[in-house]
Protein backbone atom coordinates (compact mmCIF):
# COMPACT_ATOMS: atom_id res chain seq x y z
CA UNK A 1 0.00 0.00 0.00
CA UNK A 2 3.16 2.41 -1.37
CA UNK A 3 1.21 6.00 -0.76
CA UNK A 4 2.27 8.15 -3.97
CA UNK A 5 5.34 9.51 -2.18
CA UNK A 6 6.82 6.61 -0.93
CA UNK A 7 10.06 5.89 -1.92
CA UNK A 8 10.86 3.50 -3.67
CA UNK A 9 14.63 1.18 -3.19
CA UNK A 10 14.69 -0.63 -6.33
CA UNK A 11 16.34 -4.20 -5.59
CA UNK A 12 19.17 -5.06 -7.38
CA UNK A 13 17.50 -8.22 -9.40
CA UNK A 14 13.85 -7.21 -10.21
CA UNK A 15 13.12 -10.10 -12.74
CA UNK A 16 13.16 -13.40 -11.44
CA UNK A 17 10.83 -16.19 -11.65
CA UNK A 18 10.13 -16.53 -8.42
CA UNK A 19 8.02 -13.34 -7.72
CA UNK A 20 8.05 -13.68 -3.73
CA UNK A 21 11.76 -13.48 -3.99
CA UNK A 22 11.26 -10.89 -6.01
CA UNK A 23 9.46 -8.73 -4.50
CA UNK A 24 11.09 -5.91 -2.32
CA UNK A 25 10.90 -5.48 1.69
CA UNK A 26 9.36 -2.50 3.00
CA UNK A 27 9.79 -0.61 6.72
CA UNK A 28 6.20 0.36 7.75
CA UNK A 29 5.76 2.82 10.56
CA UNK A 30 2.81 2.38 12.30
CA UNK A 31 0.37 5.20 14.26
CA UNK A 32 0.79 5.45 18.26
CA UNK A 33 -0.88 8.07 20.04
CA UNK A 34 2.12 9.31 22.17
CA UNK A 35 4.73 10.23 19.12
CA UNK A 36 4.52 13.77 18.35
CA UNK A 37 3.39 14.82 14.47
CA UNK A 38 6.53 17.57 14.30
CA UNK A 39 8.39 14.43 16.29
CA UNK A 40 7.71 12.02 13.84
CA UNK A 41 8.37 14.17 10.64
CA UNK A 42 11.73 15.31 12.08
CA UNK A 43 12.86 11.98 12.46
CA UNK A 44 11.52 11.15 8.94
CA UNK A 45 14.07 13.58 7.58
CA UNK A 46 16.96 12.89 10.45
CA UNK A 47 17.08 9.44 9.00
CA UNK A 48 16.16 9.31 5.64
CA UNK A 49 17.11 12.75 4.34
CA UNK A 50 13.74 13.34 3.10
CA UNK A 51 12.87 17.20 2.34
CA UNK A 52 10.41 18.40 4.52
CA UNK A 53 7.58 18.07 2.65
CA UNK A 54 7.99 14.87 1.95
CA UNK A 55 8.47 13.67 5.76
CA UNK A 56 5.13 15.77 5.84
CA UNK A 57 3.07 13.69 3.91
CA UNK A 58 4.36 10.30 5.20
CA UNK A 59 4.06 11.80 8.35
CA UNK A 60 -0.01 12.55 8.05
CA UNK A 61 -0.08 9.07 5.88
CA UNK A 62 0.56 7.67 9.61
CA UNK A 63 -1.78 9.23 11.30
CA UNK A 64 -4.77 9.08 9.06
CA UNK A 65 -4.64 5.74 8.07
CA UNK A 66 -2.53 3.92 10.71
CA UNK A 67 0.66 3.29 8.48
CA UNK A 68 2.90 4.44 6.06
CA UNK A 69 5.58 2.74 4.03
CA UNK A 70 8.95 4.75 4.92
CA UNK A 71 11.16 2.74 2.70
CA UNK A 72 11.72 -0.36 0.63
CA UNK A 73 14.66 -2.03 -0.51
CA UNK A 74 16.47 -5.44 0.40
CA UNK A 75 15.18 -7.25 3.81
CA UNK A 76 19.20 -6.08 5.31
CA UNK A 77 18.33 -2.71 4.22
CA UNK A 78 14.81 -2.74 5.94
CA UNK A 79 15.60 -4.34 9.19
CA UNK A 80 18.41 -1.61 9.54
CA UNK A 81 16.20 1.09 8.87
CA UNK A 82 13.41 -0.51 11.79
CA UNK A 83 16.29 -0.82 13.56
CA UNK A 84 17.03 3.09 13.38
CA UNK A 85 13.51 4.01 13.70
CA UNK A 86 13.20 1.72 16.59
CA UNK A 87 16.69 3.72 18.37
CA UNK A 88 14.03 6.85 17.79
CA UNK A 89 10.88 5.38 19.71
CA UNK A 90 8.70 5.07 16.54
CA UNK A 91 6.75 2.36 16.05
CA UNK A 92 8.21 0.52 13.14
CA UNK A 93 7.97 -2.99 11.84
CA UNK A 94 9.67 -4.32 8.41
CA UNK A 95 8.03 -7.22 6.06
CA UNK A 96 7.96 -8.35 2.89
CA UNK A 97 5.80 -5.57 0.50
CA UNK A 98 2.46 -7.18 -0.03
CA UNK B 1 10.26 25.95 32.44
CA UNK B 2 11.47 27.92 30.08
CA UNK B 3 10.93 25.78 26.49
CA UNK B 4 13.48 24.77 24.06
CA UNK B 5 14.36 27.35 21.76
CA UNK B 6 17.66 27.53 19.62
CA UNK B 7 20.46 29.85 20.42
CA UNK B 8 23.40 30.82 18.27
CA UNK B 9 26.52 28.74 17.70
CA UNK B 10 23.82 25.80 16.57
CA UNK B 11 22.97 25.16 19.93
CA UNK B 12 19.47 24.94 22.05
CA UNK B 13 18.69 26.54 25.52
CA UNK B 14 15.63 26.07 28.07
CA UNK B 15 15.68 26.60 31.84
CA UNK B 16 13.86 23.85 34.39
CA UNK B 17 12.20 24.91 37.85
CA UNK B 18 14.06 22.72 40.72
CA UNK B 19 10.77 20.59 40.81
CA UNK B 20 10.84 19.93 36.84
CA UNK B 21 14.66 18.89 37.30
CA UNK B 22 13.64 16.94 39.94
CA UNK B 23 11.01 15.17 38.55
CA UNK B 24 13.29 14.19 35.21
CA UNK B 25 15.87 12.98 37.77
CA UNK B 26 13.11 10.39 39.16
CA UNK B 27 11.37 9.38 35.59
CA UNK B 28 15.12 8.76 34.40
CA UNK B 29 16.15 6.53 37.50
CA UNK B 30 12.64 4.62 36.29
CA UNK B 31 13.68 3.69 33.42
CA UNK B 32 16.87 3.22 33.51
CA UNK B 33 15.17 0.50 36.35
CA UNK B 34 13.07 -0.48 33.93
CA UNK B 35 15.91 -1.00 30.84
CA UNK B 36 17.82 -3.49 32.67
CA UNK B 37 15.07 -6.14 33.07
CA UNK B 38 15.60 -9.16 31.66
CA UNK B 39 14.81 -9.99 28.22
CA UNK B 40 12.26 -12.48 28.81
CA UNK B 41 10.35 -10.19 30.50
CA UNK B 42 10.02 -8.10 27.72
CA UNK B 43 6.64 -9.96 26.25
CA UNK B 44 4.92 -9.78 29.75
CA UNK B 45 5.53 -6.07 29.95
CA UNK B 46 3.65 -3.26 27.79
CA UNK B 47 6.08 -0.37 28.93
CA UNK B 48 9.05 -2.49 27.67
CA UNK B 49 7.26 -3.75 24.74
CA UNK B 50 6.56 -0.17 23.50
CA UNK B 51 10.36 0.71 24.25
CA UNK B 52 11.79 -2.47 23.08
CA UNK B 53 9.44 -3.35 20.03
CA UNK B 54 9.17 -6.73 17.76
CA UNK B 55 10.63 -5.96 14.36
CA UNK B 56 8.43 -7.57 12.34
CA UNK B 57 4.61 -8.57 12.80
CA UNK B 58 3.18 -12.26 12.29
CA UNK B 59 6.38 -14.07 11.76
CA UNK B 60 7.69 -14.97 15.29
CA UNK B 61 10.72 -16.44 13.55
CA UNK B 62 11.93 -13.63 11.94
CA UNK B 63 10.80 -11.26 15.17
CA UNK B 64 13.08 -13.42 17.46
CA UNK B 65 16.36 -13.01 14.95
CA UNK B 66 15.61 -9.54 14.77
CA UNK B 67 15.40 -8.62 18.54
CA UNK B 68 18.69 -11.02 19.21
CA UNK B 69 20.01 -9.09 16.37
CA UNK B 70 18.98 -5.29 17.65
CA UNK B 71 17.98 -5.08 20.91
CA UNK B 72 21.46 -5.07 22.93
CA UNK B 73 22.46 -2.02 20.78
CA UNK B 74 18.64 -0.77 20.84
CA UNK B 75 19.34 -0.95 24.65
CA UNK B 76 23.26 0.14 24.96
CA UNK B 77 22.02 3.28 22.87
CA UNK B 78 19.16 4.25 25.44
CA UNK B 79 21.36 4.02 28.34
CA UNK B 80 23.61 6.48 26.85
CA UNK B 81 21.25 9.12 25.71
CA UNK B 82 20.22 8.60 29.92
CA UNK B 83 23.67 9.10 30.68
CA UNK B 84 23.98 12.45 28.73
CA UNK B 85 20.37 13.43 29.61
CA UNK B 86 21.31 13.11 33.10
CA UNK B 87 25.27 14.53 32.86
CA UNK B 88 23.22 17.63 31.51
CA UNK B 89 20.24 17.88 33.79
CA UNK B 90 21.30 20.92 35.59
CA UNK B 91 20.57 19.59 39.72
CA UNK B 92 17.89 21.64 41.84
CA UNK B 93 16.92 23.38 38.15
CA UNK B 94 18.41 26.06 36.22
CA UNK B 95 19.33 27.04 32.67
CA UNK B 96 20.16 24.11 30.29
CA UNK B 97 22.58 24.50 27.10
CA UNK B 98 22.61 21.67 24.69
CA UNK B 99 24.71 21.24 21.57
CA UNK B 100 23.13 19.53 18.91
CA UNK B 101 24.33 15.55 19.94
CA UNK B 102 23.03 16.35 23.51
CA UNK B 103 20.04 17.87 22.34
CA UNK B 104 19.23 14.53 20.47
CA UNK B 105 19.54 12.23 23.25
CA UNK B 106 17.17 14.60 25.45
CA UNK B 107 14.53 14.57 22.48
CA UNK B 108 14.87 10.35 22.55
CA UNK B 109 14.90 9.92 26.19
CA UNK B 110 11.89 12.22 26.72
CA UNK B 111 10.29 10.38 24.01
CA UNK B 112 11.01 7.18 25.40
CA UNK B 113 10.05 8.77 28.78
CA UNK B 114 6.70 9.67 27.10
CA UNK B 115 6.41 6.13 25.60
CA UNK B 116 6.90 4.76 29.22
CA UNK B 117 4.35 6.84 30.89
CA UNK B 118 1.69 7.22 28.12
CA UNK B 119 1.69 3.17 27.80
CA UNK B 120 1.32 2.91 31.45
CA UNK B 121 -1.76 5.91 31.50
CA UNK B 122 -2.95 3.93 28.49
CA UNK B 123 -2.98 7.54 26.36
CA UNK B 124 -5.17 7.42 23.40
CA UNK B 125 -5.35 10.00 20.53
CA UNK B 126 -8.47 11.89 22.53
CA UNK B 127 -7.28 11.73 26.02
CA UNK B 128 -7.10 14.85 27.52
CA UNK B 129 -4.97 16.96 30.24
CA UNK B 130 -6.37 16.61 33.73
CA UNK B 131 -8.39 19.79 35.02
CA UNK B 132 -7.52 19.57 38.26
CA UNK B 133 -4.78 17.08 39.75
CA UNK B 134 -7.12 14.49 42.35
CA UNK B 135 -5.25 11.55 42.44
CA UNK B 136 -1.92 9.72 41.40
CA UNK B 137 -2.81 9.04 37.95
CA UNK B 138 -3.98 13.15 37.38
CA UNK B 139 -0.51 13.65 38.60
CA UNK B 140 1.24 11.20 36.05
CA UNK B 141 -1.00 12.81 33.25
CA UNK B 142 0.08 16.15 34.09
CA UNK B 143 4.22 14.76 33.71
CA UNK B 144 3.31 13.51 30.44
CA UNK B 145 1.65 16.66 29.32
CA UNK B 146 4.63 18.82 31.08
CA UNK B 147 6.67 16.15 28.88
CA UNK B 148 5.12 16.83 25.85
CA UNK B 149 5.39 20.17 26.01
CA UNK B 150 8.95 20.32 27.06
CA UNK B 151 9.51 17.27 24.29
CA UNK B 152 7.51 19.39 21.72
CA UNK B 153 9.52 23.03 22.37
CA UNK B 154 13.13 20.59 21.66
CA UNK B 155 11.62 19.30 18.17
CA UNK B 156 11.05 22.99 17.30
CA UNK B 157 13.99 24.60 18.32
CA UNK B 158 16.05 21.51 16.56
CA UNK B 159 14.16 22.35 13.32
CA UNK B 160 15.24 25.83 13.77
CA UNK B 161 19.00 24.58 14.49
CA UNK B 162 18.40 22.35 11.11
CA UNK B 163 17.53 25.49 8.92
CA UNK B 164 20.15 27.58 10.40
CA UNK B 165 17.01 29.83 12.11
CA UNK B 166 18.14 31.39 15.89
Amino acid sequence: MAGPLAPERTPDTTVDEDHDLARPWVTIVWNDPVNLMTYVTFVLQELFGYDEQTATTLMLQVHHEGKAIVSSGPRERMEHDTSRLHAYGLWASYQRDT
Amino acid sequence: MKPFRAARGGNVVARLDPAEATVVGLLLDQLEQLLAADAEDVGGDPVLARLLPDGHRGDAQIAADYREMTESALRGGKADDLAVVRATLPVGGGDLRLDVDQATAWLRSTNDLRLALGTRLDIRDDTEPPEEITGEEDQQLAVYYWLTAMQGSLVDALVDVRSGRS
